[in-house]
């Protein structure tokens, strides 16, 4: 990874199912460029991703995350979107403690009709990750276990 | 009160023991003890089993904060519970580097109250981050997944435990996955360590497990206003939705 020229970060995006998977939806519509490293997974809620879905997509290698919800007063299920902002604080001070940048995890309230703010916030987010390097899991998943591709894990059996 | 939670003399150590009216004569050998049990965890199992009983439970001040949280977890009742207060012995207090050893319903001289002690959290959090991290996975690597830390818990009560959930965590591998393992622990911790430390009393192999949840009690703290066991009529912020005011400052 180090004697590649520029460091491609992979970053997974939960987008709820009604706002920000529209908005998504809406920059491909658009014909909007933004930066191919994005995974969007799209779960019916920002409440729905459950920190075991952000704790696990970094342990897979993820070097970013982001949750993407509806708006605050917006949310399809009225206040789903209330309980997602306080477990991505949470975590975002956990992770910082435990030694992975704050910055790599990251939430934004996303609207249907704000596709040009997904892509600004693929575009920003990438070239942030970028800056910050390889998530140090990532690496130890490199160097553990020898796979070619760093943070390229291959569970047994089962998996989310 | 049907039966009484405590600590009883067998041989010479401390074990906890029910004593109910048929056993009243063993009350002889009731004792306070040096040591600690996670009594309110072990009062959880007697409490399903007689849910109209009232029942008394001896109370360190950890047990009471624990107490606290398993009442709001709708796991214990608080009006079918006497607690008998015991203040810790000054040996106890400085093992535990307890901040308050003062349960309220006392029945003993009241001890001292110290400052939180914040150098081991301050240590960490003042390193660098790679070497966070590393320090971190050094630690976490100990680990032999004797799940000691999730069995003594005293607010760890769920029949169904994430950390033995097969697409979660692989079965058999030792250690853990670093660091998913520990941060899905800590993670449940928000809005319920009591830091009581009998994690990391029961780590075999002494990974600092108290200094992370008691970062994780201080961002639950700093973020939501919310100490775990020190608020009896707060509702858990992590088990409401809330008002939606909430907002992610840098």
């Amino acid at each position: 990874m180090e004697n590649s020229p520029r460091f491609e970060p992979r970053i997974i995006a939960f987008c709820c199912n009604w706002c920000s998977y529209a908005g998504a939806d809406l920059a491909g519509g658009m014909r909007l460029k933004y930066a191919a490293n994005i995974t969007p997974i799209r779960v019916m809620c920002s409440a729905r991703v459950s920190p075991h879905f952000i704790i696990r997509a970094f342990q897979e290698g993820a070097d970013g995350v982001l949750v993407a919800g509806c708006h605050i007063g917006d949310c399809h299920y009225l206040k789903g979107n209330y309980i997602a902002i306080k477990r991505v604080a949470i975590l975002r001070d956990l992770i910082e403690f435990l030694g992975i940048s704050r910055e790599r995890l990251r939430l934004e309230w996303i609207a249907g009709s704000e596709g040009d703010k997904y892509a600004r916030v693929a575009d920003e987010f990438t070239e942030q990750i970028r800056g910050l390097g390889p998530s140090p899991i990532s690496q130890i998943l490199f160097r553990e276990k020898g796979k070619e591709t760093a943070g390229v894990t291959k569970r047994k059996e089962g998996g989310l | 009160m049907a039966g009484f939670l405590g600590l009883r003399i067998f041989g010479s150590e401390p074990f906890p023991f029910l004593f109910t009216r048929d056993t009243l004569a063993e009350v002889e050998q009731l004792t306070t003890g040096t040591v600690r049990y996670p009594l309110t965890k072990i009062l959880i199992r007697i409490a399903a089993q007689h849910p109209d009983n009232m029942l008394g439970v001896m109370c360190r001040a950890c047990d009471e904060r624990a107490l606290i949280e398993l009442c709001k977890n709708s796991k214990l009742r608080s009006d079918k519970i006497i607690t008998i207060g015991i203040p810790c012995t000054e040996e106890l207090v400085q093992a535990c580097k307890c901040e308050n050893p003062q349960p309220s319903n006392q029945i003993t001289a009241a001890g001292p109250i110290k400052e939180f002690d914040r150098t081991d959290v301050e240590r960490i959090a003042s390193m660098k981050l790679e070497q966070r991290f590393s320090f971190w996975t050094g630690q976490l690597g100990k680990c032999i997944k004797c799940y000691g830390c999730r069995n003594i818990c005293p607010v760890c009560f769920c029949d169904v435990c994430t950390l033995e959930d097969q697409p979660l965590v692989q079965r058999g591998e030792i250690p853990p996955e670093l660091p998913s393992f520990h941060l899905t622990r800590a993670y449940h911790m928000a809005g319920r360590c009591v830091d009581c430390g009998l994690c990391e009393e029961a780590c075999p192999v002494d990974i600092p497990l108290r200094t992370l949840y008691r970062r994780v009690r201080e961002s639950v703290k700093e973020l939501l206003d919310y100490l775990p066991g020190e608020e009896r009529d707060k509702v858990p912020p992590l088990q409401i939705l809330g008002d939606g005011l909430f907002e992610i400052k840098e």
